[in-house]
């Protein structure tokens, strides 16, 4: 493609992961920052299927088949356990659920 | 003993039996008493009483009789050993070496007792009067409740003061030197449950401790200065002849790495190859030679640091030996039990830096300048503790200060270089001395444990066995004659008077004199203490109404010591017998002769140490010597049964009254060290214990490191949210610098 | 003609994960999530990997997505948990996220692309399949098993105590 190099699609996956990122570190909802890992294993996607375009092997695309399969396993899990502690602390609040401390 | 000792007097010869055995069971003499105070102390309360006092006095009545096999040995020629510092036989002594004890890189130090002529002296001494005074003790400690702890402690004592005397190196007798303080620290403070015994016995250690680190450091000189000479003497080819190489030398070479420098005969060796300067300089090497090895030595003489190592020794001998600077503790030590003053007070503990003189006498003749330290610390002190003995009222501190003055006149002996006297007085003081204490123990029991002489008298019909052997004992301390304390004391005092040190040429005149004021000062304080005791009437205060003679064990030993102190005369008389080169000397110069040959031929040799007049007998100063004694004791007599009791109450003249009151306060020598020294010291102690130890250590170092480690810990806590977002904020950033590294790895 | 596909899609995805992360309620956050994946699906579209495309569809937007809405509605989220509290680790969380991105754009400078060319099988299912039931079949079953546990964790994690 003319004037659309790999960079571009690069430049596009890194400034979504790092949407996903922030999400993660800043949201305080549960639900919404799974919804931002989510975003970050699609960036990570298009990284592999950019380089699977740029030389050529679309050997490449297997590797983010498994992702997407991958991310469907983790997200029906972290969902079941989001519905279990919200069961048992009434809130989805990450600032509440301080249960991981010494 | 000595009557035994006499029957087998070197000029009898028969030995039956090969001195070898004796040899091999010297290490019984020691091994028996420290058994003894194993038993006494671990098992002595299960033993019962009768069973210790037979335990405590069988073991040193065993030790003595295998002192008198030794005695007996070393008294004929045949009995001799291979010096292993230089080949050569050394005659009339025994030898075992029990092996090496340890070594240090080149110092080496062996378990080797030695038992020669002035060994056999104080043997006898050690091990005779030790038993007498155990044989005492189970009278006179028959009330207490500890006895099995005072035997215990008794027969260690005699342990460690036979290692300090049998031992054939300076380490091993450090061992029984310090062994010694500690026993005379337990046994001062025996009645530890009165503060001021358990002080007094403090006070003792300390000055002994004080005198033990000078010795530490007296040894160490000595060992730094053969370490000189042997580096030194491989430098020159004559060095190399004399030190090295050749036939004796090698030997010399190999025994100061095998016994080690510090052993006795290896000094001999070493003595006999440094020389003062003089004619007849055999090694290159002389007393004048400059040290030239590294360290610190550098620079000074072999003469310097003689005389320097000698007067360390001399300031331990002062500790152990209570002389001036410190003779503070031995009145003190009059809060032990009378028996162990006796013992340890009078007849053996403070003989020891004596001992350690003698047996060093091949040194100190060396050292002019060290000998006349010696001997005029010696004069001085003699009549210092005797102007003090004037006006105590203390039974047993005056005779704690006669004691002193004593030894003050063994050393004045050592310090001019009549080795022979300072033995012979030695031997003769502990018979009379013990004699005397053991007489006031036994005034004591006899009168409800009153020490005060101005609460007592009158004693002379009630307690007539300690009345007479007390009298004896006076009179032979005062220098009567025909009784051993005047030729002792004259023996000293004459060999002093025409001693001339090279270089000093007036201390011998000088010690004299002073000497001569001593023996006056004597004769009246002991006359003085006589007669209040035992003279005149009963005190209108005394404790109880009617004193009560001692039993049969206490007065059987009191009546024996008397009796020595009678028959020791032979041992002083002068010109009495053949010496070993044919010319007519006092017994005891000549059984010691064989120990002092060495110190006697550098003497002559090298005239460091000229004795004037020693051929015939000394009439006018024999006549001199027995009118002060008599001036001293008549002048005490009279004062006390008639002109004191003529003025009244009247007080005293002025001057007298003024040094009365000095003398009773011992010259206020206690004050000033506690101003001095005590008190500077508890100053430092409380400081470095407030400031360093309480405020560094304790604040900064150890509740600083606590307060650093809590803050830390509540600081770091802060990152243990919980929360699980904080935590992956965490993965993140670690994620972030991980990538930062690799990247500018990668990029760079 | 691609490269303005590109740049609109690109936008739009952007804007959309901007929506994600911005948005009050969980329910906008939802539907931007949908928005971004199928935004994205048309960029792998853009980038020939036909098959990843329609499956990032079916399998992200159709199910997970669906999924989330389940639960959020399960869930009753109204509005958002009340207002946004700036603390430090929230912070640090920013500042992270900017030099991760910082991070990532200056990893990507050196690569020079070698825009090779494409066989007219790339990315292809019959391509995709070939691959992944030859060489790739145990990573293949090991994600079958994944998903067969996952399943079964879910139920059980998610049951209500009964």
């Amino acid at each position: 493609m003319e004037g659309i190099t790999l960079q571009h699609y690069l430049f596009l996956a890194a400034l979504l992961f790092s949407l996903g990122v922030f999400g993660v570190l800043v949201r305080r909802n549960a639900l919404v920052v799974f919804m931002c890992v989510e975003l970050m294993l699609n960036a990570s996607n298009l990284t592999f299927l950019a380089f699977a375009r740029d030389s050529g092997m679309d050997v490449g695309h297997l590797p983010a088949l498994f992702v997407i399969a991958v991310a469907a396993a983790e997200a029906a899990i972290g969902l079941a356990v989001i519905i279990a502690v919200f069961r048992s602390r009434g809130t989805v609040n990450v600032d509440d659920i301080r249960t991981m401390r010494l | 003993m000595l009557v035994l000792a006499l029957a087998f007097n070197p000029f009898v010869d028969p030995f039956p039996g090969a001195p070898e055995n004796i040899a091999a069971l010297l290490w019984a003499i020691i091994a028996l008493p420290l058994a003894g105070a194993f038993l006494c102390g671990v098992l002595g309360r299960f033993m019962g009483r009768a069973n210790t006092n037979f335990v405590a006095c069988a073991t040193v009545a065993g030790s003595f009789l295998l002192s008198v096999c030794a005695v007996w040995a070393v008294g004929s020629q045949a009995t001799q050993y291979t010096s292993p510092a230089s080949g050569a036989p050394v005659r009339w002594a025994l030898w075992l070496d029990l092996g090496r004890w340890f070594a240090a890189g080149d110092f080496s130090v062996h378990y080797g007792l030695t038992v020669d002529r002035l060994t056999a002296a104080i043997l006898l001494v050690v091990t005779g009067i030790g038993f007498l005074i155990h044989l005492y003790s189970t009278e006179y400690m028959e009330h207490d409740e500890g006895y099995w702890r005072y035997f215990a402690y008794l027969n260690l004592f005699v342990a460690m003061m036979l290692t300090l005397v049998l031992a054939d190196n300076l380490v091993l007798l450090f061992v029984g030197w310090e062994g010694v303080g500690l026993c005379s620290y337990l046994l001062i403070g025996f009645w530890y449950q009165d503060t001021e015994k358990a002080w007094a016995g403090r006070k003792a250690f300390i000055a002994n401790r004080i005198g033990d680190f000078a010795f530490i450091i007296g040894m160490i000189l000595l060992v730094l200065l053969l370490g000189a000479t042997e580096k030194m003497g491989r430098e020159t080819a004559l060095g190399r002849t004399n030190f090295t190489d050749i036939g004796r030398a090698r030997a010399w070479l190999t025994s100061l790495h095998d016994q080690g420098p510090l052993n006795v005969e290896v000094l001999r060796e070493w003595a006999t190859r440094i020389p003062p300067e003089g004619p007849r300089t055999r090694s290159g090497m002389n007393l004048s030679t400059t040290i030239s090895t590294e360290g610190p030595l550098q620079g000074k003489t072999f003469g310097h640091v003689l005389t320097a190592a000698l007067l360390l020794m001399l300031l331990g001998a002062a500790g152990k030996s209570a002389q001036i600077p410190l003779y503070v503790w031995l009145p003190d030590a009059m809060a032990g039990p009378t028996p162990v003053s006796a013992l340890i007070h009078a007849a053996t503990m403070v003989t020891a830096g004596v001992y350690l003189f003698c047996r060093l006498s091949f040194l100190l003749v060396l050292s002019p300048t060290a000998m006349a330290w010696v001997a005029m610390i010696g004069a001085l002190t003699a009549v210092w503790a005797a102007l003090i003995a004037f006006a105590q009222d203390d039974i047993k501190k005056v005779l704690a200060y006669s004691t002193v003055s004593q030894l003050g006149f063994m050393f004045i002996a050592v310090g001019t270089g009549v080795f022979w006297a300072a033995a012979l007085h030695l031997v003769t003081h502990a018979c009379f001395k013990a004699c005397l204490f053991l007489g006031a123990g036994s005034v004591m029991h006899g009168n409800g444990d009153e020490t005060d002489v101005y609460k007592l008298g009158g004693l002379r019909k009630e307690m007539p066995w300690t009345w007479a052997t007390f009298g004896i004992a006076t009179l032979a301390i005062t220098g009567i004659v025909p009784l051993s304390g005047f030729f002792s004391k004259d023996a000293i005092l004459h060999g002093a008077h025409g001693t001339e040190l090279h270089g000093i040429p007036w201390v011998g005149h000088t010690v004299y004199w002073i000497g001569l004021f001593g023996a006056l000062c004597t004769a009246f304080y002991m006359t003085r203490l006589y007669v209040l005791t035992f003279e005149g009437k009963r005190a209108a205060d005394a404790r109880v109404p009617h004193a009560h003679e001692s039993g049969f064990r206490m007065v059987f030993v009191l009546v024996f010591l008397a009796f020595l102190s009678v028959v020791g005369v032979i041992w002083g008389l002068p010109d009495a017998f053949p010496g070993p080169a044919g010319e007519k000397v006092a017994l005891m110069e000549g059984y010691l002769a064989p120990a002092m040959i060495l110190a006697d031929r550098e003497a002559s040799l090298y005239e460091t140490v000229k004795h004037l007049h020693d051929a015939g007998i000394p009439w006018g100063a024999y006549i001199l010597a027995w009118a002060v004694a008599v001036v001293g004791g008549a002048a005490a007599w009279l004062v006390y049964r008639s002109w004191l009791p003529s003025r009244g109450g009247k007080p005293l003249p002025a001057p007298i009254a003024l040094f009365w009151r000095w003398a009773r306060h011992k010259f206020y020598v206690d004050e000033v060290y506690d101003l001095l020294i005590i008190r500077p010291f508890t100053l430092l102690s409380k400081g470095l214990y407030k400031v360093v130890d309480g405020g560094i250590i304790d604040g900064v170092g150890v509740g600083g490191t606590a307060l650093v480690l809590k803050r830390a810990g509540a600081w770091l806590r802060y990152t243990q949210t919980g929360n699980a977002q904080n935590y992956a904020t965490v993965m993140a950033v670690a994620l972030l610098v991980s990538i930062g590294v690799v990247l500018t790895w990668v990029l760079l | 003609m691609t490269t303005f596909l590109f740049y609109f899609f690109a936008i739009l995805t952007v804007v959309a994960a901007a929506g994600v992360i911005a948005a009050r309620s969980p329910i906008y956050s939802a539907m931007s999530l949908v928005g971004t994946f199928f935004s994205l699906a048309a960029i792998y579209a853009l980038l020939l990997a036909h098959t990843i495309a329609v499956l990032q569809v079916l399998v992200y937007a159709g199910a997970i997505m669906v999924l989330f809405l389940f639960v959020i509605m399960l869930l009753s989220l109204g509005e958002s948990v009340g207002p946004a509290k700036v603390t430090f680790p929230r912070v640090v969380g920013g500042l992270v996220a900017a030099g991760l991105f910082a991070a990532l754009v200056i990893a990507a400078r050196p690569f020079v692309p070698a825009a090779a060319q494409t066989p007219p099988s790339f990315g292809t299912l019959q391509s995709i399949g070939a691959q992944l039931y030859t060489q790739w079949l145990a990573p293949f079953e090991a994600v079958s098993l994944l998903l067969l546990v996952a399943m079964v964790g879910a139920v059980v994690v998610a049951k209500s105590r009964v």
